[in-house]
């Protein structure tokens, strides 16, 4: 499959040589003289390595249409406010224009939040933002979704499908961005620190690293009806809305296999990032109780 | 290059720049030969690295003080006075942005926007506990307590009185020592006496046999 869209004046492949492991999961693998089989954590599931790509593939294809739709109905609208709130912390334009990249964003909605708050925040049309994916399905929603919008055919947006773990350096150069985002999106990929590697190759020196992901409820009482609700309710919307419980039961299964806060923090500073301190409000700010959790780095 | 040591370097910039976000984001501009940033950080990166808004600036305020505590362990030979001394010398470059960055620790947060004295309370009773510390204070229980608070309550004033009379500010510190001190040895001598007078009633009361 090779498609071509257009979109900011620049041609936007859809190239499968690149096609490896944007929204994949952790993977865990084994180096013993006998070489057992690879395997990798599929929600709570472990499955061979080489299915994995398919499955999580699997996943977004079907979700990517009611992808939005799943997500208010699912979180109750919450997830605009997390997704508000994560760019109005950022405050892209205050300081002048920023290049953006933002990884997972298939559907563009944090695309399209930084355009809104630069432009209406901070008078600013100059900040550009490049929305990468693997999975060509998100890519063509928030392709669709951006042609509502003034930013179509500017160069203010462009749209690339490419593997987090593996950005091509032609395309996607050393010390070339100003913010890095990744919303929902960082919990699925085969290697966390592979992404968090290649976020720090591509980033400026004063760069910064900014992740939206589900986190760790700390509250033993929030965390129990958030337990409850997420096993019980979620699978049954997406079976009701979308059709499809599985996709909606690794969803969730997914946010559980996450790391807590402080663990993905230290492996923010692994990649190379300076953070904050280790506590809330430091290298990471809990939403709702760290149901979401923001986590910001900078590469000196 | 840590974010310890861009705060340190950020310390340096207040003579300039006061305490503000402009001191942290020039702060890369002040890293070694090889490592130093052409440009100020984003305001973006100094949100995610010291705070938002005026959290960052918060930040660089704790850590100049912080450096503060520190340089009161330099002082040689220390005694009280001088460890005070040391650190109300500490304030005297920053004279001119110190009632801004008060007025910002004892601002909260959110919310209604009351003053909150207890940011200032914890800085003088920390200056009050480093420098018995220093000092060597062998002070115990409930004295240990009213000696912190006697120094805390000394070094608050002096550094009030230092904000609009630098000048006059270590003479005002070592008046109010010696006050104290007075004050401090009068009420020994009056529990003294009131323990004689109390035992003075109780054997006139054993001797009626009221007791």
């Amino acid at each position: 499959m090779l498609c071509v869209f257009r979109c900011a004046g620049r041609p936007f492949r859809l190239s499968p040589s690149v096609g490896a492991g944007v929204r994949y999961i952790s993977s865990e693998s084994s180096s013993s003289s006998q070489s057992p089989p690879k395997t990798a954590s599929f929600g709570f599931r472990t499955v061979p390595e080489e299915s994995k790509e398919s499955l999580v593939k699997e996943v977004f294809d079907s979700v990517a249409s009611s992808y939005d739709l799943m997500n208010d109905a699912s979180s109750l609208g919450v997830h605009r406010l997390w997704k508000d709130d994560f760019v109005s912390r950022l405050r892209p334009g205050r300081k002048g224009p920023l290049k953006c990249i933002d990884v997972a964003g298939g559907t563009g909605d944090i695309a399209l939040r930084i355009l809104d708050y630069a432009r209406e925040k901070h008078y600013d049309r100059e900040t550009t933002v490049e929305v990468v994916d693997i999975n060509g399905e998100m890519l063509k929603e928030g392709f669709k979704r951006f042609k509502q919008t003034m930013y179509h055919n500017t160069p203010q947006v462009s749209f690339h499908e490419a593997n987090a773990q593996e950005l091509p350096p032609s395309q996607f150069p050393d010390n070339n961005y100003d913010l890095y985002t990744i919303a929902f999106g960082i919990r699925n990929c085969t290697s966390i620190p592979a992404v968090l590697q290649e976020a720090h190759r591509i980033l400026k020196p004063g760069g910064t690293f900014a992740c939206l992901e589900f986190s760790k409820v700390n509250n033993p009482v929030l965390s129990m009806l958030y337990e409850q609700y997420s096993f019980s309710i979620i699978p049954l919307l997406g079976t009701i809305l979308a059709g499809d419980r599985n996709s909606y039961q690794y969803l969730v299964e997914s946010i559980r296999r996450f790391p807590p806060q402080p663990e993905f923090a230290d492996m923010i500073r692994e990649a190379g990032f300076k953070t904050g301190e280790n506590i809330d409000g430091g290298a990471w700010t809990d939403l709702w109780g760290g149901i979401a959790c923001i986590h910001t780095g900078v590469k000196i | 290059m840590s974010r310890t040591q861009l705060l340190q370097l950020a310390t340096n910039l207040v003579n300039t720049h006061g305490f503000t976000r402009k001191a942290l984001a020039e702060s890369v501009l002040s890293l070694p030969p090889g490592q130093a940033h052409p440009e100020p950080l984003s305001d973006t990166a100094v949100s995610a690295l010291f705070g938002i808004g005026d959290d960052a600036r918060r930040t660089l305020i704790h850590a100049w003080l912080d450096q503060g505590v520190r340089h009161m362990g330099t002082v040689p030979s220390p005694t009280l006075k001088s460890v005070l001394h040391a650190r109300l010398r500490y304030n005297e470059p920053m004279l001119q942005h110190l009632p801004e960055a008060f007025a910002l620790l004892a601002s909260p947060n959110s919310g209604v926007s009351l003053l909150d004295p207890i940011p200032i309370l914890k800085h003088s009773s920390r200056i009050a506990d480093e420098s018995c510390y220093i000092s060597g204070d062998t002070s115990v229980q409930f004295s240990w307590y009213v000696r912190r608070a006697s120094i805390a309550g000394i070094y608050g004033a002096s550094e009030l009185h230092q904000l609009t009379s630098p000048s006059t500010a270590y003479s005002f510190l070592d008046n109010l020592f010696d006050t104290a001190n007075n004050f401090g040895t009068s009420l020994e001598e009056l529990g003294l006496f009131s323990s004689y007078v109390f035992k003075s009633w109780k054997g006139i009361f054993k001797s009626k046999g009221i007791v």
